[in-house]
């Protein structure tokens, strides 16, 4: 385990990085490099988030955003998961569905809009399929990488204590697999984050996506970059403190760190 | 050591394995013809590469022979089972797991125990390998010597009756090794389980077994067999067992000599 310290002082060390960007951005802006129209000043981006967090659009957005993730990126994981475990479990079906996902993950998020517009017009199904398009097949190469890379010592030693059939899978399998599942779920989660963006973007009446192209239609640029650095914000945060986290202790259990 | 009982724990009769290796038949095992009496500690030395694996690997129930008869208690292995329980030259323990849900891995088996039971069992067998201490450790929490002595406690904890050993003290320093030939054997005193040990490392051999059995190369045979009744424990620095140790390598060196002018001749 890092020293308390050590984390504090790169957490420093980051957050004055991040100011000299800012004070960079802050540079281009004064020089007049780019038309002030399309390029805000950091100052400019500010003042609209606290406007648009006051009149609450920018929290209820925010909301709209992640509740449609949770339910979208749960539904992706248990599907991935169960489709990952399958392959995993049979040669033929990781043959197989193996290229087709692989296919599938070099589609970005955004080109599941208008399939999903067809075939559920403008309900919020068409979020969920776009999250569960984008994120899916990564949990499932994931999940039946982190079975086939199992040390087959692992599984011996486990029957010769005795195990056998479905217990292998659950008792030894599976937990072996679990540092490469998660790693999984946390990079399935960031795909699935770009895909409610992007449906948003083009299909419903609130979520950061629609606060984007709301910022394009009314020419507001400092609308447009303050959500995008909102949905970075967001998804680091999450990407960090949840998915990270356990990430980390399941790397630290498994002796895989440090 | 008189008449051999009648139903040895464990023979082979006249197995041989043979594996297709891309279109390529390797003879491994050559016909072999072996027993070990109930609570024996039978030692296997071969030249490296001889099938001395396959042979344990026949036991233990991983693989099947292709010829003849694999017998444990006079039935035929039909798979590997919880009876004859095999350990590694890596201790292959589950990272996931604490030392203590190691050792009971095994236990979970036993449906008729309850947790309380098992724990207590394996609190016992951590206790034989002086690991009390570390029962909630993590597994990398570990020494090498430390893991291994985990991985015995763990083949032992659901007290098999045949225990085979694949070179488990092969990646260990010598003193750490030392140690676990003392522990080794105070386990066998104990438990009287029947012990099958296959090692290259002829002074490990020496002060093991109750009968070493000198392999061939491969495919391998049973080329002598050594009885050896020096008291236990035995220590490794003992003259005779470094005697008995240069007579196992004198018949290995015969064998490589053999297994020279073979190759030589072909």
């Amino acid at each position: 385990m890092p020293d308390r310290r050590d984390t504090v002082r790169q957490d420093v060390g980051l957050l004055v990085f991040l100011l000299l960007l800012v004070a960079v951005w802050q540079a281009v802006y004064s020089a007049r490099l780019l038309p002030d129209y399309a390029f805000p000043s950091p100052l400019e981006v500010g003042r609209r988030l606290v406007e648009l967090a006051r009149d609450g659009s920018l929290g209820a957005s925010a909301r709209a955003s992640l509740v449609r993730m949770a339910l979208g990126f749960s539904l992706s994981a248990a599907l991935g998961l169960l489709i990952g475990v399958t392959m995993g479990a049979s040669r033929l079906a990781s043959r197989l569905l193996k290229s087709v996902f692989l296919g599938v993950q070099t589609l970005p998020s955004v080109a599941w809009v208008p399939i999903a517009l067809l075939l559920f017009g403008l309900s919020d199904a068409a979020v969920y399929f776009v999250i569960v398009m984008s994120s899916t097949s990564a949990m499932a190469i994931a999940t039946a990488d982190g079975i086939a890379n199992v040390p087959p010592l692992y599984v011996r030693a486990a029957r010769t204590l005795g195990v056998s059939g479905a217990a292998m899978g659950y008792r030894v399998v599976l937990p072996a697999a679990l540092p490469q599942v998660v790693g999984g779920i946390k990079l399935g989660w960031t795909l699935g984050w770009h895909g409610v963006v992007s449906a948003e973007l083009i299909k419903s009446s609130i979520g950061l996506g629609f606060l984007l192209y709301m910022g394009r239609e009314l020419n507001d640029a400092a609308q447009v970059v303050g959500i995008m650095l909102v949905t970075i914000g967001i998804g680091l945060l999450v990407d960090r403190f949840v998915f990270g986290q356990i990430e980390r202790s399941v790397r630290a259990r498994w002796g895989l760190e440090r | 050591m008189g008449a051999r009982p009648a139903n040895p724990k464990i023979r082979l009769e006249a197995a041989t394995k043979t594996f297709d290796a891309r279109g390529l038949r390797v003879d491994a095992l050559g016909p072999v013809t072996l027993t070990a009496d109930d609570g024996e500690f039978v030692v296997l030395v071969g030249p490296s590469g001889c099938g001395k694996t396959t042979l344990l690997n026949l036991v233990a129930g991983f693989e099947f022979p292709t010829t003849g008869r694999v017998l444990v208690d006079s039935g035929p292995v039909g798979g590997p089972g919880p009876d004859r329980v095999m350990i590694f030259q890596e201790p292959a323990l589950f990272p996931w797991l604490t030392v203590r849900d190691n050792v009971c891995f095994g236990l979970r088996q036993h449906r008729h125990l309850d947790e309380r039971e098992r724990r207590g069992i394996a609190e016992r067998h951590l206790a034989l390998m002086h690991l009390e201490a570390f029962a909630g450790a993590c597994v990398h929490e570990l020494s090498g010597g430390m893991k291994q002595r985990v991985a015995l406690a763990r083949a032992l904890a659901p007290e098999p009756r045949v225990l085979l050993c694949d070179e488990p003290f092969g990646s260990l320093d010598a003193l750490t090794r030392e140690r676990l030939y003392g522990e080794l054997q105070e386990i066998h005193r104990q438990t009287h389980t029947t012990i099958l040990f296959v090692t290259h490392n002829t002074r490990e051999a020496a002060c093991l077994a109750d009968r070493v059995v000198v392999l061939t190369g491969r495919p391998a045979r049973v080329k002598q067999v050594l009885p050896n009744d020096l008291p236990r424990p035995r220590d490794f620095y003992n003259p005779r067992i470094v005697e008995l140790a240069s007579r196992i390598l004198d018949e290995l060196k015969a064998e490589l000599d053999v297994v020279g002018e073979g190759s030589h001749a072909g």
